[in-house]
């Protein structure tokens, strides 16, 4: 296995742990807040309030992880471009 | 051997990891750490040509052996003990021209048994001399992909299963791997519980390979594997799927412990040793395999299996005996 198919794939697999481990990081942040704002939801007096901070914190979880997503999706296609253009580079030598 | 050998021995000791646990994911990407199934010599694929095969045996023989290693290995599994490897023991002793095969472990069994099916077919084709027996060596897991393949060359109607007289299983789990079985009902119970760190956990033990989920029921056809995926049981019934009468099989299994109830339970540490031996030593009505033919090695572990002397001697025993009369299919 030639070191550039290695880095590529090893770059692959880096870019999929990210992505797998963002989402997994996400359910679990969601999933966690989801039981105290359910009980802070239920009594009446801040029921209201409470809804509104659930909402925006879920936003927030959304919005950081689908950067996190973003970037590690921008850093692949970075690195591709770096790899194929090593490859290009090692065939003309 | 060249210089960058031990890089090449580490990385790829690696990367049989790698494809063992996530081989699975790997092909689904097209991620280029995924092993294709291929013969190999030193650390590098050969091409099935009868050139190529020519310059890797320029003294081929008419008798070849193909070698599988198990989960998470790769060919260098033979190498890795202080004893010479069995292929060239074979060549010396038997005339058998040996080939090592590496495929991506974490694959389903099936469709590795169909990969080498094909494999087959094709190194017999460019084998340089005519080939009159084909000789099936498979370690661990290796073992159930060469019976795979030769269910799919009975369904096929493959001409090179008529060349396989006898098939040599070192430490294979016939009857299921069940520290495998025992994960699948607790990654499942993990699962049903309605909280987020069980079912992440489940998750991540959900990650490993369908080769490893295949080892737990021993499924070497795709029949067996749909129909454990809806179950919640750890033994299926309709195991195990019978060895091909018309091949003569040949079973090595160990124990760690010489203890008989221990090793009962625990095996070479991954295979205990009534899945290593068909049944044939625990349950001796079971299967109509001769006694002889199931050699239980005590004070060996898993890893030792693919190369080691006493392992070895018992295969030389089993080779140097005249053929048995098996059924014709």
């Amino acid at each position: 296995m030639s070191s550039l198919k290695l880095v590529r794939g090893m770059r692959k697999l880096l870019t999929d742990a990210v992505e797998h481990g963002s989402r997994a990081v996400e359910t679990i942040q969601l999933e966690t807040a989801k039981r105290p704002f359910t009980v802070l939801e239920a009594i009446s007096p801040i029921a209201v309030p409470a809804k509104t901070v659930h909402v925006f914190y879920d936003a927030a979880v959304n919005v950081t992880h689908a950067s996190i997503r973003g970037v590690n999706g921008v850093v692949g296609i970075a690195l591709d471009a770096a790899i194929a253009l090593a490859e290009k580079t090692t065939d003309e030598e | 051997m060249s210089e960058d050998a031990p890089r090449t021995s580490k990385l790829s000791f690696a990367l049989g990891i790698v494809n063992g646990l996530i081989g699975d994911h790997l092909a689904r990407t097209d991620n280029e750490l995924a092993f294709d199934m291929a013969v190999m010599s030193k650390g590098a694929a050969v091409v099935l040509d009868t050139e190529s095969l020519r310059a890797l045996h320029p003294d081929a023989m008419s008798r070849v052996c193909v070698l599988l290693h198990g989960l998470m290995n790769t060919e260098e599994a033979f190498f890795s003990g202080d004893c010479e490897d069995y292929g060239a023991r074979m060549q010396r002793e038997f005339g058998i021209t040996p080939y090592y095969v590496r495929y991506n472990s974490g694959l389903p069994i099936p469709k590795n048994g169909a990969a080498f099916a094909r494999l087959v077919t094709d190194l017999v084709a460019a084998h340089p001399v005519p080939v009159t027996e084909v000789l099936l060596v498979g370690y661990s897991m290796g073992g159930l992909i060469a019976r795979s393949a030769c269910h799919v060359a009975a369904l096929e109607d493959l001409a090179w299963l008529s060349l396989v007289r006898r098939a040599v299983y070192v430490g294979t789990p016939h009857r299921g791997a069940p520290m495998e079985r025992v994960g699948r009902v607790v990654t499942k119970i993990l699962a049903a519980i309605p909280d987020p760190y069980t079912h992440l956990i489940a998750d991540i033990a959900n990650l490993r390979s369908d080769g490893i989920k295949d080892l737990g029921d021993a499924d070497v056809t795709d029949v067996d594997r749909a129909r454990r995926l809806p179950r919640f049981s750890l033994r299926d019934e309709k195991h195990p799927v019978p060895l091909l009468p018309q091949v003569e099989h040949f079973l090595v299994c160990a124990s760690v412990s010489e203890d008989p109830q221990l090793a009962m339970w625990f095996g070479d540490v991954m295979v205990p040793v009534h899945s290593g031996s068909f049944d044939a030593i625990t349950e001796k009505a079971h299967l109509a395999l001769p006694q002889d033919n199931v050699k239980y090695l005590p004070g060996l572990s898993h890893i030792m299996l693919p190369c080691h002397d006493r392992v070895w001697e018992t295969i030389r025993d089993f080779l140097g005996r005249p053929l048995a009369e098996t059924e014709t299919p």
